[in-house]
């Protein structure tokens, strides 16, 4: 055995080694808490498997970018498969980049509620090694000015026109638009008197939750802005117009299929293939009205056919490729290797 | 024993009744040979590589959707048998792909069969062909592969959904010899319809022992076929138990998950 081959056994045994006792042992045993790194050690196997997340696309380019450069046969396909790819690459991009600016933008709003409060429960808690309040409050109030000036400005300039007049998206932004200027207002009004002397920091609280209907209505507003932007309309006519229609087409190719695959299967040719037909024909007969019509007892036929024989076949495969699978997985742990597999060869 | 959680009586006693016969048959693999059963479908896997070297068109593998799991690795074992096999008689082997992991592991599978038969030259990493992710984007470039290249024998072994049907159709269109293999009960109807064999649930794990008759798979298969001995015994157990309880009340009697449980309290 090498020293690579045994690595791989080692480091096998003990990943299999572990998530077998998770199951087994409970979180807290004699007092340790053994499911402390869980979650750290589950997103490094993840990790690991992502690695392999740009062979794929490596693959592809390989593939077709070859079958482009050195002109074989049919290379117009690889071309405008490549090209869709680079196309598709760019949009969702933008769209990816779309969705986290507004995120970003709603962010900074909330961070100023996240610390309005923070001001108040240092206090509360009397935290120390942080600024005086008062200091801590004004800048709140100026960080707050800047962000909100910011607001108010493209509220002053937003064109509500580009949604239509008199849609329900029209509808939807005027009123994001009031809720968030009036928002505004009521931090401005609770920011003036966070500063005031004295040691009651209840406006803080005022001005948090007036900061957080702000970064609501913001967010709204800018998201339905955003699903009337251009990036967004390119990025839905490729993905949900073309690429989730056209696995719908593919999707339907299965409903021919079936009923060509079902005249080979259910042709009489051996006494298997006629109880198969037989069994068809009842469970079908026992699922439509002219079944009933024919005889009121064919859709408990059908059912019987269904939960009893059926259900049988069902569980003894399930039951069987569950045991192989356990013994295989047995296998792999313990790097019980076939002569193939065993890297020795 | 205090504090275990999982470790109830009853999957012990299991995980034993699995792992023990296993261990004991590879033992006694090593020792005799070991008898298993024609099976037709495996045995198809050798006329498709003729049928294919004959006609001079190429074979397909596709393990559909499978992620690293056993089943791959009982697919694995017979992939590589098949590629000895294609390797043998100089015939192309296409291995369409779903998902870049098992890329990377059925790549260096076909490499170490390609070397094992010492034709390390023939093999051509761009046989290894990702077409997608996506479920119906990978079917649809299965088809356009099968049809372009006109192969001649295709395997699909592994786990398939819905688009187990579309990729046996595509085959049998190109007139390609078919054999296919899935634990999914759903998909076995399909591919009864569709292929010219089907390995059915378990079969597909035997596959591989059957082929290559390595002491390790034979010992693996027999183990797991007594495992499921004892599965069946305790089933039966369980409805005479079940059944009694529902015929004379009175009797009370405990089912066998709690005897198991009486035993482990009274450390038995």
């Amino acid at each position: 055995m090498n020293v690579r081959t045994g690595l791989i056994k080692i480091v096998t045994f003990l990943g299999g080694i572990y998530f077998f006792l998770e199951f087994v042992l409970p979180g807290t045993l004699f007092g340790v808490k053994i499911d402390a790194y869980h979650d750290q050690i589950s997103n490094g196997f993840i990790t690991v498997g992502a690695m392999a997340a740009g062979l794929g696309l490596i693959n592809l380019l390989m593939q077709h970018g070859s079958r482009i450069v050195f002109r074989r046969r049919e290379w117009v396909y690889s071309a405008a498969l490549l090209t869709g790819l680079a196309i598709m690459i760019v949009v969702t991009y933008n769209d990816w980049s779309g969705t986290r600016r507004v995120a970003e933008e709603v962010a900074e709003i909330t961070r100023l509620a996240d610390f309005a409060e923070r001001i108040r429960s240092d206090r509360e808690k009397r935290v120390e090694g942080v600024l005086p309040v008062a200091e801590r409050n004004r800048a709140l109030r100026d960080a707050a000015e800047r962000v909100l000036a910011r607001v108010e400005g493209e509220i002053q300039g937003f064109d509500l026109d580009r949604f239509g007049a008199g849609s329900i998206d029209h509808g939807l932004a005027r009123r994001y638009l009031a809720e968030a200027s009036a928002g505004a207002s009521a931090v401005r009004a609770a920011l003036e008197t966070v500063t005031a002397p004295g040691t009651d920091l209840t406006p803080n609280t005022a001005a948090a939750r007036a900061l957080r209907g702000v970064a609501d209505s913001w967010r709204n507003l800018r998201n339905l802005e955003y699903e009337h932007s251009t990036p967004k309309h390119v990025y839905r006519l490729l993905f949900e117009g073309l690429f989730v229609s056209l696995g719908s087409a593919m999707f339907s190719l299965l409903g021919f299929y079936i009923a060509a695959a079902a005249y080979r299967a259910f042709r009489v040719r051996s006494a298997e293939s006629s109880l198969m037909m037989i069994a068809a024909v009842l469970v079908m007969l026992g699922q439509i009205p002219f079944g009933v019509w024919i005889w009121s007892g064919l859709p408990e036929v059908r059912l019987w056919l269904l939960e009893v024989p059926n259900s049988a076949a069902f569980r003894a495969i399930t039951i069987g490729a569950g045991v192989a699978g356990l013994v295989m997985a047995f296998r792999m742990w313990f790097s019980i290797e076939s002569e193939s597999f065993d890297g020795e060869g | 024993m205090p504090g275990f959680e999982n470790a109830t009586p009853g999957v012990l006693v299991i995980m034993a009744l699995m792992i023990g016969p296993v261990l004991y048959y590879i033992r006694a693999a090593r020792r005799r040979d070991l008898y298993v059963r024609r099976l037709a479908g495996v045995d198809a896997i050798d006329e498709a590589a003729g049928r294919s070297a004959e006609l001079g068109r190429p074979l397909s593998f596709c393990t559909g959707i499978t992620n690293v799991s056993p089943v791959l690795y009982a697919c694995l074992g017979v992939l590589y048998y098949v590629a000895r096999k294609a390797a043998r008689y100089k015939s192309r082997l296409l291995l369409p792909q779903n998902n870049p992991e098992v890329m990377a592991i059925a790549e260096d599978v076909l490499r170490d069969a390609y070397r094992a038969e010492g034709r390390s030259a023939q093999f051509d990493p761009r046989d290894v062909r990702f077409l997608s992710e996506e479920q119906f984007a990978f079917a649809a470039g299965y088809i356009g592969l099968v049809q372009r290249e006109r192969v001649a024998g295709a395997f699909l072994f592994g786990h398939f959904a819905a688009e187990s049907l579309i990729l046996a159709e595509a085959g049998q269109q190109a007139g390609a010899m078919q054999v296919g293999a899935s634990v999914s009960p759903e998909q076995v109807a399909f591919f009864i319809a569709s292929c010219d064999y089907t390995l059915i649930g378990e079969e597909l794990f035997a596959a591989s022992a059957y082929l290559t008759r390595e002491p390790i798979q034979l010992g693996s298969l027999y183990g797991q076929d007594r495992a499921k001995l004892f599965l069946l015994l305790m089933i039966v157990a369980g409805v005479g138990i079940a059944t009694a309880n529902s015929l004379w009340p009175e009797l009370d009697l405990t089912n066998l998950d709690a005897l198991l449980h009486l035993g482990w309290s009274l450390g038995l």
